[in-house]
């Protein structure tokens, strides 16, 4: 009896290490071209946020000027980093939770570089004065259906690993990706139909916008980060979901809650008068699945928090768990119309909220993942623990700087901006320090990013040190899991 | 659950906020009526239909491009939704010499010429739903309101009254270049070298024009005129 579970957890072994040889380019592509945008996203952050304080700042140069480049900076941070990542998550464990292995590499990475010339292309675009002005679409009109149609090839094998092989019951984390590779391309669609192709009207242009920004935090990269969170949980500590009932009701609270938020942006402005009510209705309400599903993924790991420091992954996941539920309580307490919206509406806030969402969420998150990931795709461990840490350290302090001085400077800001007996030029001036000192939090991400992409492109060299023993022709070795060091 | 009604429930969730949300305001608003105007509580008859002129369409891309929208809004909020109005020279102007207070907040009529209304990302400069009133009547009172925002734009930090702003320059709108002949009507009054000037570009011209459209302060007709000034209406 024994003999037979141990050679079928053998075969288990053999099968998932198979996957991941068979997932090593593509992931490990999107996952280094995601992390030089990121990094490059940063540098771009940086220069941006130092225009803030410092105006004559390479103020000669017409494509960085702050108007290119803070829409450049979140484009790529966006496009560039956040949906590369993602790809590399879906495609890891879609293929993990199916059993079965890449369906075909050769399109996948194809249909990647050809999302990254787009990115490219909508940057450079940006930078050269061609930007369309819409926050988060600032892309020039005819990027999106190429990352539209890159983005259908690079996720339809996952889309039919889930559609033809669910194996058994189908767990946590495949609900929330699947989900969000159903949502993506109907909420970009819309808003890239909506507002490139079909003329309506300029305000209402204007909420479908503030609309699809709200849709792609909340319906794309939430779903995608909590179903890495809740299978790196379960594989890394070893522990069930703690509570199925609970998980669905964070799956399904998310799917009816989300899709109504994001129109609190329009307070004021002249559209239907429900939309921003039950937009600030819809983020108050958020507090519910994204409590739901913290307190699950924490349940899961709190049992093994003593073991936190040897595992990258656990930190960063908690981290990200943190701060999704710092998001929760923003949510809440930003979007009161009458009492906060008027102060948030306007202000540091809505970018601090942003970056929340962005980097000290999802990225954190993905960040976690990757840990957990390269090792096994690429078949050696990574090289250094100490850079690591430093990752982790700078990127959490850095985060917590921007976040904490966005949100309350922004409260600051908006209250100065509603004392309308105060001078304008008094109440543009409230906000120097808060920019001071997110140019500094900034500068911190980009250093620890910048060893995160080099230490990614040190992962691709070769010789496989784990591999490097076993015969040619032969089956490569599985590669047990928390036994090596550096591997996660 | 099977994958059918997963997939049924996923689209269920998503499908009816996104009609109730997205796509029937979107075609409501695609077609909205204009309002007419009565002869007896307006004094005008026809439609309400604030005009601008200028180089709208062309400024707005040049607006939308230099990313304006990041620091500047462009809406004006009933009080119920923030402090907007209260401001002297924001909602249109207090005291204008013709017309009185002309202050109003924004209405969905007033982005006439624009395909995406630039309400505003941050304040961290004033709004501009008003802004070519503004620099006509106040800031270039007298004189030419367009070398006002070229200057303006040259290097906001020039005038003295705005040493503090955080404004980048905008220098690549304009062209320095050697004085043929008469200097240029356009030339920016700031020294460019011997026998050299600063010309605005064609992006320039059209920005400014579409600046100095900006004047959101027409009178609205009584169905959407929330003025605590509003004549009242006869019993």
């Amino acid at each position: 009896m024994s003999s037979t579970q141990s050679s079928s957890t053998d075969q288990d072994a053999l099968l998932q290490a198979a996957i991941d040889r068979s997932l090593r380019y593509p992931v490990m592509f999107f996952l280094t071209s995601g992390a030089a945008w990121l990094a490059l996203a940063l540098l771009l952050g940086v220069i941006a946020s130092a225009k803030v304080h410092n105006p004559e700042f390479l103020g000669n140069w017409a494509c960085l000027t702050y108007g290119r480049v803070f829409p450049a900076h979140i484009n790529a941070l966006v496009y560039g980093w956040g949906m590369q990542a993602a790809f590399a998550v879906i495609l890891w464990l879609m293929a993990r939770h199916s059993g079965r292995k890449c369906p075909d590499a050769v399109m996948i990475l194809t249909a990647g570089h050809v999302w990254n010339l787009g990115v490219a292309l909508g940057s450079a675009g940006i930078l050269a004065g061609n930007g369309t002005g819409m926050p988060w679409m600032e892309f020039p009109s005819y990027i999106w259906p190429v990352l539209l149609g890159s983005y259908c090839v690079i996720v339809m094998g996952s889309f039919n690993q889930f559609r033809i092989h669910p194996q058994g019951r189908v767990a946590i984390p495949q609900w929330y990706i699947f989900a969000a590779l159903i949502w993506f391309p109907w909420i970009f669609s819309t808003a890239n139909l909506l507002l490139h192709c079909l003329p309506g009207h300029p305000v209402m242009a204007a909420g479908i916008n503030a609309w699809y920004k709200s849709a792609l935090v909340f319906l794309v990269f939430t779903p995608v980060a909590l179903g890495a969170a809740y299978d790196l949980a379960a594989q890394v500590t070893g522990r069930p979901v703690s509570s199925d009932a609970l998980a669905k009701l964070g799956f399904w609270s998310l799917a009816v809650i989300a899709p109504w938020a994001g129109m609190q942006k329009l307070a004021g402005a002249p559209v239907p008068y429900f939309l921003p009510y039950v937009g600030a209705a819809a983020a108050a309400l958020l507090f519910i699945p994204i409590c739901a599903a913290a307190i699950n993924t924490v349940r899961m790991m709190w049992p093994c928090r003593k073991t936190f420091i040897a595992h990258p992954t656990l930190q960063f996941i908690t981290a990200g768990i943190t701060s999704l539920m710092v998001i929760a309580v923003t949510s809440v307490v930003l979007y009161l119309p009458d009492s906060t919206l008027p102060l948030t509406q306007f202000s540091w806030s809505g970018y601090g909220f942003d970056i929340l969402a962005l980097y000290g969420f999802f990225s954190l998150v993905m960040f976690g993942a990757t840990y957990f990931i390269v090792p096994r795709v690429a078949g050696r461990a990574w090289l250094s623990n100490k850079l690591v840490q430093v990752h982790f350290l700078f990127s959490v302090y850095g985060m917590i700087t921007i976040c904490w001085v966005a949100l309350f400077g922004g409260f600051q800001q908006g209250m100065s901006q509603e004392n309308w007996q105060l001078p304008w030029i008094g109440v543009s001036a409230v906000t120097n320090p808060y920019a001071v000192a997110i140019t500094f939090a900034w500068c911190l991400m980009l250093f620890s990013n910048v060893f995160f992409c080099l230490h990614l492109i040190l992962m691709w060299r070769s010789p496989d040190r784990l591999r490097a023993h076993h015969a040619p022709g032969e089956p490569a070795p599985a590669i047990p899991d928390h036994t090596a060091e550096h591997i996660y | 659950m099977s994958l059918r009604t997963f997939i049924l429930g996923l689209s269920a969730s998503f499908g009816v906020a996104w009609l109730a949300i997205i796509v029937i305001p979107f075609f409501m608003m695609r077609d909205i009526a204009p309002i007419a105007l009565s002869l007896s509580k307006d004094g005008a008859a026809g439609v309400f239909f604030p005009k601008r002129t200028g180089r709208i369409a062309d400024g707005a891309s040049v607006y939308a491009a230099n990313g304006c929208y990041l620091c500047h809004s462009q809406v004006i909020r009933p009080t119920y939704a923030g402090h907007d109005l209260y401001r002297p020279d924001w909602g249109g102007l207090k005291n204008d010499a013709e017309r009185g207070d002309t202050r109003r907040e924004t209405n969905a009529y007033d982005f006439g010429g624009e395909t995406f209304a630039q309400l505003g990302v941050m304040r961290i400069g004033p709004d501009l739903s008003n802004l070519g009133r503004r620099v006509e009547a106040l800031h270039a009172a007298g004189k030419d309101p367009a070398a006002w925002l070229y200057a303006h734009l040259f290097n906001p930090r020039d005038n003295p009254q705005l040493w503090q702003s955080t404004c980048p320059p905008h220098r690549f709108l304009f062209d320095r270049r050697e004085i043929k002949g008469r200097p240029s009507a356009d030339a920016l009054r700031i020294d460019a070298g011997a026998d050299h000037e600063w010309v605005p570009t064609a992006d320039a011209k059209a920005l400014v024009s579409y600046l100095l459209s900006l004047k959101k302060d027409h009178k609205p007709p009584a169905a959407l005129d929330f003025s605590p000034h509003k004549p009242k209406e006869a019993p």
